[in-house]
């Protein structure tokens, strides 16, 4: 059996709650916003110290923790960069994401040793490219989605950098950075975190044989729009491959994505990774991992660029196919072996006599019948309607602070 | 000096252009240039450098593609021939190429053009250390944001003052797609455009090549009325992008906007004049088409 180099599996975290969850559920390195120069204006940014926390804890796993920092600075954007990127290196961040030549320089100037990954937003699809900025410095570069399985194995075999690649989550419909349609459609600046993703939005498609006059070519009864929306990505199926291909770093999508989300996905390519690097030859994938994305998944899944051109049924047309709803409705905060009573915080609405699952890091998982209720004080209650009230709840099984409920909603 | 610079369909239309008083034409093949008005052959570039050579103007070749692995082999003999045919310079929008030029001691001065992505001074400046000639500006910068830019950089920076800029490159065959998903066959020489479901006035070019899908601003650019503006701020290069200007119009466009410059340059620009070309630019330009400013006049902050 070979030595296998075990990639990094990386996930997004929005917020300081969401960088402890995705590391507790099997992430080796987050990556998180600053409140500057990422772009993610929306998405929850940390503050220097709240990225203090999230290191240190961090630590406590030996999880690494990456800046995103990947705007395309106008003038004066990039002013406060370098004390910016010497923060970071203070607080001991592990790398910044960056796309601009303008920030990559101050970093190297003002920053010097501060490790830089190349974010996506540059749309590197080839191994010149990834030389070119290896020899700039940066010691990792985060493959444009474009690229396929076969063109990744070809930059591995033609490079010494870091790869990068993203394996789940949703995408940019263009090649990263090279669409302004946001810009144009509604003032809002995609490269500089404002993206107000026109290209979901719908379209008629049409022919001009006079000006003014537009003859539409949209077909089907109801007619369909035209849409340029993309299914998500997942290669939950294609690890081995993925692994054997020398990618470094696994990239989950989804900084806006929420804690049920995070803990979901990684607790799956967790499981896939360890069980393939554990033993290559005895592996097999297992339908339950899919199974399990499917209860977070927000649109379909495809396996994009990775097996050549995405086709017609790697786009959003049509009725969308019914994913199986879930909802998130709780999380453990602690539980008693004495008397199984687990205590938990309320998230979505549950009551006595619901069926749900208690997942965990690890991939465990306990299906039960909701029994008994009590409130904080203990006294019986039938349902949990507040958000965020604690509840305690008897379990059939033991569970952990860090676990999370959820229940079927169709 | 102001040095106009205009892509051209053809050798003949090139050497109109030349021969109307543009400096330096852009010309390239589908394989590695981007959203061209048409793909010239090495034959076809060669005779343009040489008639270019002959009246002391330029050729700029595009090779401003987004490479894959497969292209960035084939493209150095490419760019040998190039070197041979005696091109001035290149586009060049993948650091890839400059890495691959270096390694084969390819020597074609390049300017960096990267289409949405070149919107501060210090990125110009840190291609321009690394060999670029010029960079062209993105074409969503205000004008405030240009002369910032302008008054910081160590080489030229090129502005489109004419023509449609392309707002969205995706390697998906979308319209294929939209196709196939609705069993449509359709004549690919027809021009299709999009619009918004519920702003639909605006209608935007959209089109599919090997490289992927394109779709274009709603108004192409016209910025012949603050042609003064951008000469007094130091904006050395003006582009003319012929891509839906077909033939003719396009020279007749070019001629304009050359009397421009002449008029700017012997300092006898006035309203009156640019009215009058801009007049005649408005009459000139495809019907089905629509002009404007584009984010020039904007402020930089109406932009979040």
């Amino acid at each position: 059996m070979s030595k296998i180099k075990k990639p990094e599996l990386l996930a997004p975290a929005g917020t300081l709650e969401k960088l402890k969850i995705a590391i507790h559920y099997g992430a080796d390195a987050v990556y998180i916003g600053g409140n500057q120069y990422g772009l993610r204006s929306r998405a929850g940014n940390f503050t220097f110290d709240e990225m203090r926390e999230g290191v240190a804890f961090a630590r406590r796993y030996q999880a690494k923790v990456y800046v995103a920092a990947n705007m395309v600075t106008h003038e004066g954007d990039e002013e406060g960069a370098g004390e910016f990127f010497r923060t970071l290196q203070e607080i001991g961040i592990d790398a910044v994401i960056v796309s601009d030549p303008a920030l990559i320089e101050i970093c190297v100037t003002e920053a010097p040793g501060l490790p830089m990954h190349l974010s996506t937003q540059a749309s590197a699809a080839n191994y010149e490219t990834l030389n070119f900025w290896h020899e700039e410095g940066l010691e990792r570069v985060v493959l444009a989605r474009e690229v396929s399985m076969r063109e990744i194995k070809e930059m591995r075999r033609k490079t010494n950098v870091e790869i990068e690649a993203f394996i789940h989550g949703a995408m940019c419909i263009s090649y990263s950075g090279r669409c302004v349609l946001s810009n144009h459609m509604s003032l809002r600046d995609a490269n500089r975190g404002g993206c107000s993703q026109s290209c979901r939005w719908k379209y008629d498609l049409f022919e001009m044989p006079q000006p003014g006059e537009r003859k539409s070519i949209l077909a089907g009864d109801p007619a369909e729009d035209f849409s340029m929306s993309a299914v998500d990505l997942s290669m939950i199926r294609h690890i081995p491959e993925l692994i054997e291909s020398g990618v470094d770093s696994l990239k989950i999508e989804g900084r806006m994505k929420s804690i049920y989300y995070v803990s979901t996905v990684c607790n799956v390519y967790r499981q896939a990774i360890d069980a393939y690097c554990n033993d290559p030859d005895g592996y097999q994938f297992k339908q339950e991992w899919e199974d399990e994305l499917w209860k977070v998944a927000q649109r379909e899944l495809s396996t994009g660029f990775y097996y050549g051109i995405p086709t017609e049924n790697d786009q959003i047309f049509g009725k969308p196919r019914k994913i199986p709803a879930y909802a998130f409705i709780g999380q453990v905060l602690a539980y008693d072996e004495h008397t199984r009573i687990a205590t938990v915080q309320q998230r979505n609405h549950f009551e006595v006599g619901d069926e749900v699952e208690i997942y965990g890091p690890g991939f465990t998982h306990v299906r039960q019948t909701i029994e008994q209720l009590w409130d904080e004080e203990g006294n019986p209650i039938e349902r949990a309607p507040n958000p965020l009230m604690i509840v305690k709840m008897k379990v059939s099984a033991p569970v952990k602070p860090w676990d999370m409920l959820r229940k079927a909603t169709l | 000096m102001i040095e106009l610079r205009a892509t051209a369909e053809s050798v003949e239309q090139a050497k109109e252009l030349i021969t109307l008083g543009v400096d330096t034409v852009y010309v390239g093949e589908d394989e590695y240039g981007l959203r061209l008005p048409a793909s010239l052959s090495l034959e076809e570039i060669k005779e343009i450098t040489e008639f270019a050579h002959r009246q002391q103007k330029k050729v700029c070749v595009v090779v401003n593609a987004i490479f894959h692995n497969d292209r960035i082999e084939t493209v150095v003999p490419y760019l040998k021939s190039l070197e041979e045919i005696g091109a001035d310079s290149i586009t060049v929008g993948d650091p890839g190429v400059i890495r691959l030029m270096a390694r084969h001691e390819i020597r074609i001065p390049y300017v960096y053009d990267a289409h949405t992505i070149v919107t501060n001074a210090r990125q110009v400046n840190f291609w321009a250390k690394r060999g670029a000639i010029g960079a062209v500006l993105a074409r969503e910068l205000t004008f405030g944001e240009i002369k910032a830019i302008q008054s910081q950089v160590t080489v030229p920076v090129e502005v489109q003052v004419y023509g449609a800029t392309c707002i969205h490159h995706s390697k998906r065959p979308l319209v294929g797609n939209y196709l196939n998903f609705t069993k449509q066959e359709r004549n690919p020489e027809r021009e299709l455009y999009i619009s918004e479901r519920k702003a639909s006035d605006a209608h935007y070019s959209i089109y599919e090549d090997a490289h992927g899908t394109h779709i274009f601003a709603a108004d192409d650019l016209n910025l012949m009325p603050y042609l003064g503006d951008l000469s007094e701020a130091g904006v050395a290069w003006w582009k003319l992008d012929g891509i839906f200007t077909g033939g003719d119009c396009f020279v007749s466009i070019a001629r304009l906007f050359a009397e421009a410059r002449q008029a700017i340059q012997e300092g006898r620009w006035t309203t009156e004049r640019m009215e009058s070309l801009n007049r005649q630019l408005i009459t000139l330009h495809p019907k089905e088409r629509s002009l404007s400013e584009g984010f020039f006049l904007k402020n930089a902050a109406d932009v979040q």
